[in-house]
């Protein structure tokens, strides 16, 4: 059939005719070969432009659609609409931009229509090669994949879950909780920690669409936005395989302690009676402070900061936790005498500063201090320390508690390959953007809550649940399609020698290796058509459907001849 | 490098080769063929007009005698044999291979891009001196062979391919087994095992790991050194050279885009070249406006874009073997060219080509620390 | 009678000047020769736009670094030659072009052809080695007075085939006074049309049929001398695996024929690779198996592919990187197979490929 290209540019009001001498333009393009018309129109975005483009398909009996105006950011879907509802393929279109990459960047008039000219031709030498490809829609999936039983996977799940969306919510140890199960209490309000959380449990427990998996870690997750599989591993001999598909993923994996054998000098490891926070909590818990000899201890020494130097940063919850485990102490054994050996006291919030006046009193000591080393006197630890104004001191304690830096679980750097998206500062899961995405990430579909995304305390993790699911239940609707990726790979069966170079490099998990035929196979429904493979392999075998070699090729060199 | 294979390389065995070098290899090669160690032997052989070698894989013990451990050509890179035997899978025979250190590193090179598999195979490589350009040993395949025996000898690479005389790497052990002849007391060569493979096959020939191959070491130390520094010299020359886009266009001028050069890479592996694709096929209006605007073209034009694309996409892998050079028709030094732009990339990563099997292709590993001085100044 | 344009300069000034003179008037927009391409003097094909440029032209420098039938046929590949443009190519390489047309490798829609009588070429690595400049002298010597010049490509040395059969305009070379005239033949109307406004005269003639009788016998006798040495070494299986035994299977020989034009060639692709276990049942029959396998497979089968079609241009020769004398083994049994149908490659472009051609009364004695 005979190509009629019709080409169309757009004065944008002043914003391109005020730079561009488009009548230049069109006579420039108007007797290349196969170009039935070339026209301009004032505003081919609005209404009216629409119409007249309509018009002008259905009129010329045009097979291709080369329009010069804004950028496809903009417009590129609008024009394609129009495309497909006047009967032409909506891939048989070229949009050129000729405002953001041309009007908007010179105020030399002569210049801009020159660039003008070139782009438009380029786009019309290029849609030459284009073919119609046709736009799948699949069943977007609206259950959730939570990683991680602790209080933000257990919010976040629970937020979730209604009678149309599934929450899967798995989790390593054998009981959700997390850390906070060994809270007797929680700062500042002194309630307890370990009901709250019982409490949310038991609603887990309640709900019939969240599939609780204990003792499990998450093997795979292959896929995008919409549409993930996942497989699912039992931490048991057998070893037992689930697999399901989600619409969305939620890492909710928490934090771990820094361990304090890495900084010597405080002795963790070496003497009895130093304690990390979370053995206290724990010993706490149990009803019962005392020392290794089953003595209970008359002084304690709180040690702040432990590993911030190392980890080179604040881990915002320990101040007031050990502000807490002063609480703690004076409760069991009003008597102990307790000091916090901090470097600063970090305590922002609207109730913080209070708990701190009102955990100040008697035989309580705050010692703004450096340098501290921690040996054994007899039967005492000594706390060695500097000052504020420099002077060495010691302190003769029983029980030394230390407040460690947080940091991200060892099972991270997996869970950040599995599901495709990075590690920041720290080692901490990488938030899409520091301040205005603090819950998305670099994969669409993939959200982080909680500490695995950096420390934080319990009513920020509640509130970064919320804003995970606001964000899984606004876009992640039950019944609504997702259209997945047109412009995918497609790998040559004839040219493909199966060095796996471009499995190496994707990003989605879309291309397996065909073992029987030794060749590489893309996925058309996870491909994204990033182009990764492409550009990997050697030999050409890999191209992208709408960005093929020719396709790019004709229009470099008419651009640039 | 893992304990292990520290460990395996710090001793070795001393092997008797009173009838000679290349007799007693054979000899090792048939005692382990008898003891079922393996049921064949990849190893050059001559072939029948006696002008020339080739790979042969022998089953028949009796040939073996007619089998040539380091011939003075290298016809067909070593790697591109392993390759035709194994590309489709493992067989069910225990293969032995007997190459020089270039040909082992290609075909480990190539296992990593999944044209090898090693599962029944088992590198022996040995010491190598280097090796003739074919074209020298054609005109009197007698004298080629007297020629390069009596360099041999002496370790003298002058009559040897240009990149052989200053390779570095040519007592490389980056297989299984490693038969070395430097450094060796008179009439003995050292075997030395590079991996539980080798292990475990001379353990089954009763082979002992017991001695000291220090002397060897040493010797090698000392010829790599020296090697590095004529590289050395001999790629600065080689810079001044061809530095620039004028130079370069000058280097390649003659170049009839044969593909010569690509055909007998180990490393070129692509069924179908991007350069002979349908991806450099143009419509005669390209070539016309082309020809317009630069006054004329040379036709098929972009010879340079496929030797700049062939370097970009092999020097990762190139392991300096020179069989480009010896097929190239009008004698550009290809193999010199692209050895040192292999190192310069290779060096980018740390990366030796064929050096360690474990170690990932650099193109295709992120690494996070890395080449931070190519990252945008703001992050 | 042919009508001939008569320029009483040097041949190789005619030539230039013909050529300026078609750029210039816009009769092409381009022209594929010979060129000086860097100040080293390397000779490749050029296509050439703009009359300036022809100040580097060398059209029948006696090299031929690629077969411009080979060339053409790129050029032409995707599309005719959307604008008119002249090709100064070898009798061989215009049959060869021409066979790639038949196959539709090419078109020869707006491509004129200017060729010669053939003196030959030398083999590329005599440029490499400085020899063709020196000799340069001698050779045009040689090709003035009729004699075949030395060192000359095999396939040159041994060519009957010197007169082009389908070009627009033949340069006499052969024989010819080629320090004081070009004699240009204007074998076709777009020749004459072409040359229409040319400083010459135009004379009617015939190419000096003795002449050129006394070449050929010349070149016959070259022939039958290589196809004796040939012979001897080329007995049977056990011939051909001594004169193909040092063969590295780099396949130049395909790659630069310009004959050979699939795009993956049978012998690179997934059909040729072995298994292992076609390895194994093969050992089971033999004590042991070159590796990789099919060297002489890899001949016979490109000799029973291209063997109809082979023009004999010696392009394989050159490139072979252990000078194997691919050209004068593929002239022998090109021309035998050719010789069974009386079929000259490239001589005819109507005429069909006699693989493909079926003809009853053919061959009757093969059949029942």
């Amino acid at each position: 059939m005979e190509r009629k290209i019709g080409v169309y540019i757009c004065e944008c009001g002043p914003n391109i005719a005020e730079k561009v001498d488009i009548d230049k333009v069109i006579d420039a393009v108007s007797s290349i070969d196969g170009v039935a018309v070339a026209e301009k129109f004032k505003l081919l975005c609005s209404s009216d432009g629409k119409k007249f483009l309509t018009d002008q398909i259905k009129k010329q009996g045009l097979t291709h659609l080369v329009i010069s105006a804004c950028s496809p950011k903009d417009h590129e879907k609008t024009f394609m609409e129009v495309c497909e509802n006047a009967g032409i393929n909506p891939y048989l279109f070229q949009l050129a931009n000729i405002r953001e990459q041309c009007a908007w960047v010179t105020e030399d008039k002569a210049e801009a229509t020159k660039k003008a000219i070139r782009l438009t031709k380029a786009a019309i030498k290029r849609v030459r090669y284009h073919t119609s490809l046709e736009k799948k829609e699949i069943e977007g999936i609206p259950d959730v994949l939570v990683i991680g039983g602790g209080i933000a996977g257990i919010e976040a799940s629970l937020q979730l879950v209604s009678s149309d969306r599934k929450i899967y919510l798995v989790e390593k140890t054998s009981s959700l909780g997390g850390l906070i199960t060994n809270f007797e209490k929680i700062y500042p309000g002194m309630g307890s920690g370990s009901s709250i959380i019982k409490q949310k449990i038991q609603d887990v427990n309640k709900k019939e669409n969240i599939k609780v998996f204990l003792n499990s870690e998450v093997e795979e997750v292959i896929g995008f936005f919409g549409n993930f599989e996942v497989k699912i591993k039992k931490i048991t001999e057998e070893g037992e395989i689930a697999e399901f598909n989600v619409g969305a993923v939620v890492l909710a994996t928490g934090s771990t302690l820094f361990d304090p054998k890495k900084t010597p000098q405080y002795g963790y490891g070496k003497f009895d009676d130093v304690l990390t926070s979370l053995e206290f909590e724990k010993m706490n818990l149990s009803g019962e402070i005392s020392l290794k000899t089953g003595k209970p201890p008359k002084s304690a020494a709180i040690v702040h900061c432990v590993g911030r130097n190392e980890k080179g940063y604040c881990s915002e919850i320990c101040c007031m936790y050990s502000l807490k485990f002063v609480r703690y102490l004076k409760d069991k054994l009003p008597n102990i005498k307790v000091s916090n050996f901090y470097s600063d006291l970090c305590i922002p919030g609207k109730s913080h500063q209070k708990f701190y006046e009102q955990t100040k009193g008697n035989n309580v000591n705050f010692v703004r201090s450096s340098e501290i080393e921690i040996t054994k006197k007899g039967e005492k630890l000594d706390i060695n320390y500097k000052d504020e104004t420099g002077g060495k001191n010691n302190i003769p304690v029983d029980m030394v508690i230390l407040a460690p830096a947080i940091e991200p679980t060892s099972d991270a750097p997996k869970l950040a390959e599995i599901t495709s998206i990075s590690q920041g500062n720290g080692g901490f899961f990488a938030e899409e953007h520091e301040k205005i995405n603090p819950v998305s990430t670099s994969t669409e579909g993939v959200y982080i809550v909680g500490s695995d995304q950096g420390p934080k305390d319990i009513p920020a993790t509640m509130i970064q649940a919320e804003a995970a699911t606001g964000k899984i239940l606004s876009s992640l609707i039950p019944g609504r399609k997702i259209e997945p990726e047109v412009k995918t790979s497609q790998i040559s069966e004839s040219l493909c020698i199966g060095c796996k170079l471009c499995l190496s490099v994707c990003s989605y998990g879309a291309i397996t290796f065909d073992e029987t035929k030794k060749i590489s196979v893309v996925n058309e429904v996870i491909c994204r058509g990033c182009g990764n493979c492409v550009a990997a392999c050697p030999s050409g075998a890999a191209s992208i459907k709408h960005f093929n070699f020719n396709q790019l090729y004709q229009e470099i060199m008419e651009a640039v001849q | 490098m893992s304990k292990l294979k520290d460990n395996l390389k710090s001793k070795g065995a001393v092997i008797s080769a009173k009838t000679g070098t290349k007799e007693s290899i054979i000899d090792f090669l048939k005692k382990a063929m008898d003891k079922g160690v393996f049921d064949a032997v990849l190893i050059p052989m001559r072939v029948p007009a006696g002008d020339s070698f080739a790979y042969v894989l022998i089953k028949d013990k009796s040939l073996l005698k007619d089998s040539f451990p380091l011939p003075p050509v290298m016809s067909v890179q070593g790697a591109k044999a392993v390759s035709s035997l194994t590309r489709l899978g493992k067989g069910n025979m225990k293969i032995a291979t007997v190459m020089r250190p270039c040909e082992t590193r290609a075909t480990i090179e190539l296992t990593k891009l999944g044209q090898t598999n090693l599962e029944n195979i088992t590198l022996i490589s040995m010491d190598c001196p280097g090796v003739l350009p074919i074209s020298d040993f054609l005109d009197d395949p007698n004298k080629g062979m007297k020629l390069f025996n009596d360099a041999a000898k002496k370790w003298d690479d002058e009559i040897m391919r240009p990149v052989c005389q200053i390779c570095d790497k040519s007592s490389m052990v980056a297989g299984d087994i490693h038969i070395g002849t430097l450094g060796a007391k008179k009439d003995t060569f050292f075997i030395i095992s590079n991996s539980q493979k080798g292990n475990d096959a001379l353990e089954k020939l009763d082979i002992k790991l017991k001695e000291n191959i220090d002397s060897w070491q040493a010797k090698i130390k000392d010829i790599s050194e020296e090697k590095q520094k004529k590289r050395k010299k001999a790629h600065n020359d080689l810079k001044s050279e061809i530095g620039g886009l004028d130079n370069l266009l000058d280097t390649f001028s003659r170049c009839i885009n044969c593909h010569n050069c690509m055909k007998v890479c180990p490393i070129c592996y692509c069924r179908l070249c991007y350069f002979d694709s349908d991806k450099v096929k143009h419509p005669s209006e390209d070539y016309l406006q082309r020809a317009e605007s630069k006054g004329s073209i040379r036709f098929l034009p972009d010879t340079l874009l496929f030797q700049t694309g062939r370097m970009m996409h092999m020097s990762h892998s190139c392991v300096s073997c020179g069989a480009c050079e010896d097929a190239c028709p009008v004698s550009i030094p290809v193999a010199q060219i692209f050895s040192m732009i292999a190192d310069e990339t290779q060096g980018l990563f740390d990366y030796v080509s064929g050096r360690d099997i474990e170690e990932p292709l650099p193109l295709v590993a992120y690494k996070e620390e890395e080449l931070h001085e190519m990252e945008d100044a703001n992050d | 009678m042919t009508k001939v344009l008569k320029i009483n300069k040097s041949t190789e000034q005619g030539i230039l000047d013909l050529l300026k003179f078609l750029l210039e008037k816009g009769k092409v927009k381009g022209i594929f020769t010979l060129k000086k391409i860097n100040k080293d003097g390397s000779v490749a094909y050029s296509l050439i736009a703009k009359p300036d440029e022809l100040k580097y032209a060398v059209p029948f420098y006696p090299l031929m670094p690629v077969n411009a039938g080979k060339l053409l046929s790129r050029f032409s590949l995707k599309g005719s030659s959307s604008k008119p443009v002249a090709a100064v190519v070898r009798p061989c390489e215009l049959r060869g072009f021409i066979e790639l047309v038949k196959r539709e490798q090419g078109s020869l829609e707006n491509i004129f052809f200017i060729s010669s009588t053939c003196g030959g070429v030398y083999p590329i690595d005599k440029s490499v080695d400085g020899t063709v400049e020196k000799n340069l002298s001698k050779y045009w010597d040689a090709v003035k007075k009729g004699e075949l010049p030395a060192e000359l490509r095999p396939a040159c040395r041994s060519c009957e085939e010197f007169i082009p059969y389908a070009a627009d305009m033949t340069v006499d070379l052969i024989g010819n006074n080629i320090d004081k005239q070009c004699m240009i033949f204007l074998n076709t109307k777009n020749g004459e049309e072409l040359t229409k406004g040319m400083d010459g005269e135009l004379l009617e003639k015939e190419i000096n049929k003795e002449k050129i009788d006394k070449f050929r016998s010349k070149r016959g006798a070259e022939k039958k001398k290589l196809f004796d040495e040939l012979d001897v070494k080329m007995d049977g299986m056990d011939g051909l695996i001594k004169i193909f035994g040092k063969c590295i299977g780099c396949h130049g020989c395909m790659r630069v024929c310009p004959i050979c034009y699939c795009k993956l060639c049978e012998f690179e692709s997934p059909d040729s690779e072995y298994k292992p276990s076609n390895y194994e049942s093969d050992l089971k029959k033999r004590g042991g198996l070159r590796v990789p396998p099919g060297t002489i497979y890899f001949q016979l089968g490109r000799l029973s592919h291209i063997s109809i079609s082979c023009v004999s241009c010696g392009a394989c020769d050159d490139v072979c990187p252990v000078d194997i004398p691919v050209a004068m083994i593929f002239k022998k049994v090109g021309e035998s197979v050719q010789k069974m149908f009386d079929y000259i490659p490239g001589k005819d472009v109507e005429e069909d490929i006699p693989l493909v051609t079926f003809e009853k009364e053919e061959f009757a004695e093969v059949e029942e």
